[in-house]
């Protein structure tokens, strides 16, 4: 185990670094997407989205690994192949997420928002997203969680992170690498995942917990 | 003041509001009722311009609202709706200050605002401002919607159903709350409703509408006394007729009381009571001239220092005569806490004794009818 460490301790290090940066950007990017997106879907009347939320999920079942394929002959082996696609892969669940929580917002509380006086867009920031928070804080654990073993693929171009091991580990039959990919892989999604509990706890007012849970 | 001027309204083929013309004065209780989908809704929203009528106009002191930014006008005119719709994520002072906040008042003076309104409907600011919805019952939450209406001191209200989902009791709360704010306050008040016993305790003037047209607009007494179509007397119902002929006493006494006279013994008193399972004798002279009440409680308490009942009887008990109206009784029964009052003839005979249960039993025939 320590001659493991002492050869790819520093590897591992790295790879796990490039790992999470891929993560934390390509989520960022689709969550700032996939929520205006979703906002913009949800203002839409409700015949556009039952067209285009089944098109986008179509989308959603390409294999990561085509789609990546065929960004790779587009724009060759940069950073930027792998961000794209995972940015793309991540928007889905958040867009999907926000024109739920949007939709799912009681008539009641539109018509009282309306009735005060407020704007559409006062209405949107001021109590239909806030009331959509926790299904979209949802959607964007389910987009990262998602992500981190996407992004595994960035190897398969050359671009390095936690599937260097994995993959290598495949070609060489070597199992000590694969799991010296997964777990590290694994306990990040976890990890991650977690942090994203306590944002939704932190981020939900107390007065929606309650409903939050059921 | 509040002026509609032959105002239509069409949804596809079918009309809702046929050519109407009001007009609400400053500072009344306009009460819009009537069969459900007669449009009395629908007349309410378009003040405030959530619906926009086809034809006609209404004009908000002086001003065709057709002209005015809806958003701004809706700023400064309150809405309460029936199903409260306080914001979850907001906590009460939020909720109360969301119109003072989109007119960019300071956080001061919202404090202050908030805790004002708080006080009139005696919920104090330091356990309330900073609850959540989910946290209030159902009558605190609608007491909060009424004050969120209320906040940025608009010169009109509009309430659309507002009590309509509340238990009675917690109901009728409400409408003394908002009867006493509107006076206090001074609004105009238009207000949805289909119980016709909410319009006439909380109206100044009710407004009966049927398919989309008036079928009648004048005060409660005026309504009551002249209805002006079948309709409307159906809505005023039944059980308010029993206003015009008042009940007697006689009419829920119960006439065979124990009476005994002043000459008994103690001991025979003791024993009649334990024999006829009562508390209480009524104490006659020889006469049957009614004297007083002998309870259980004397005899047990002076009953072995006495040989006659006279010095045991008491006058504490109430009394009325036969032909007075039964209502006196009933409100000295339930809030004096007496079980009973005795009902005197004209000579000073007795006639009999109302108890809260002869009571309850008239009262209870006079609203669904002669019960067994």
């Amino acid at each position: 185990m320590k001659e493991f460490f002492s050869v790819y301790g520093a590897m591992l290090g790295r790879s796990v670094l490039v790992h999470l940066g891929y993560v934390l950007l390509s989520v960022a990017a689709g969550f700032i997407l996939g929520l205006l997106l979703g906002i913009l879907l949800s203002r839409l009347p409700a015949r556009w989205s039952a067209v285009l939320l089944p098109i986008l999920s179509v989308f959603q079942t390409i294999p990561g690994i085509v789609f990546i394929g065929l960004l790779f002959l587009e724009l060759g082996m940069t950073p930027a192949t792998v961000l794209i696609a995972l940015s793309v892969y991540a928007t889905f669940p958040v867009l999907k997420n926000t024109y739920v929580g949007l939709t799912q917002v009681e008539p009641r509380y539109l018509e009282a928002a309306r009735g005060c006086g407020m704007s559409p867009a006062q209405a949107l920031t001021r109590v239909e997203l806030p009331l959509a928070l926790p299904t979209i804080i949802g959607g964007l654990r389910l987009s990262t969680i998602y992500t981190v073993s996407w992004a595994v693929l960035a190897s398969m171009i050359g671009l390095g992170g936690l599937g260097d091991f994995i993959y290598q580990g495949v070609a060489s039959n070597n199992n000590l690498l694969i799991v010296a990919g997964a777990i590290p892989a694994a306990i990040m999604a976890v990890v991650l995942g977690a942090l994203l509990d306590w944002l939704q706890r932190k981020a939900i007012p107390r007065g929606l917990r309650k409903e939050a849970r059921t | 003041m509040i002026q509609f001027e032959h105002v239509s309204k069409n949804y596809g083929k079918s009309t809702i509001l046929h050519d109407l013309s009001f007009t609400v004065p400053d500072g009344q209780f306009l009460i819009l009722i009537g069969p459900s989908g007669c449009g009395k809704t629908t007349t309410l929203k378009m003040i405030n311009r959530l619906i926009e009528p086809d034809a006609g106009k209404i004009i908000i002191d002086g001003r065709d609202a057709g002209q005015m930014n809806p958003v701004e006008l809706r700023r400064h005119i309150g809405y309460v709706i029936q199903q409260i719709g306080l914001f979850p994520n907001m906590t009460v002072e939020q909720n109360i200050c969301v119109v003072p906040k989109l007119l960019q008042y300071d956080k001061t003076k919202c404090a202050q605002i908030t805790r004002e309104l708080l006080e009139m409907v005696n919920l104090p600011y330091d356990s309330y401002a900073g609850k959540y919805p989910s946290e209030l019952s159902g009558g605190q939450q609608q007491r909060i919607g009424v004050l969120r209406a209320l906040a940025a001191s608009p010169p009109i209200v509009l309430m659309d159903e507002p009590f309509g989902a509340l238990d009675p009791m917690t109901r009728e709360t409400l409408q003394e709350e908002v009867k006493k704010l509107q006076k206090q306050l001074n609004k105009t008040i238009v207000f949805v409703t289909h119980d016709m016993d909410e319009a006439l305790r909380l109206a100044d003037t009710i407004l009966f509408m049927n398919g989309g047209k008036i079928e009648q607009m004048a005060p409660p007494e005026e309504m009551l006394e002249h209805p002006a179509s079948d309709l409307v007397r159906s809505f005023l119902g039944k059980p308010r007729a029993a206003e015009s002929a008042p009940i007697r006493v006689e009419d829920c006494m119960r006439r065979n009381p124990y009476r005994v006279s002043k000459e008994r013994g103690v001991l025979e008193c003791a024993e009649l009571m334990a024999r006829s399972g009562v508390d209480t004798l009524l104490v006659t002279d020889g006469n049957e001239k009614y004297l007083g009440v002998l309870p259980i409680r004397n005899i047990r308490l002076y009953g072995r220092t006495v040989d006659s009942i006279v010095p045991l009887i008491t006058r504490e008990v109430r009394t009325v005569r036969v032909g007075e109206d039964a209502r006196g009784v009933m409100e000295y029964l339930m809030n004096s806490g007496d079980s009973y009052v005795v009902v005197l003839n004209g000579d000073d005979t007795i006639a009999g004794i109302i108890t809260k249960n002869s009571m309850a039993r008239i009262v209870a025939s006079t609203l669904w009818g002669e019960t067994t």
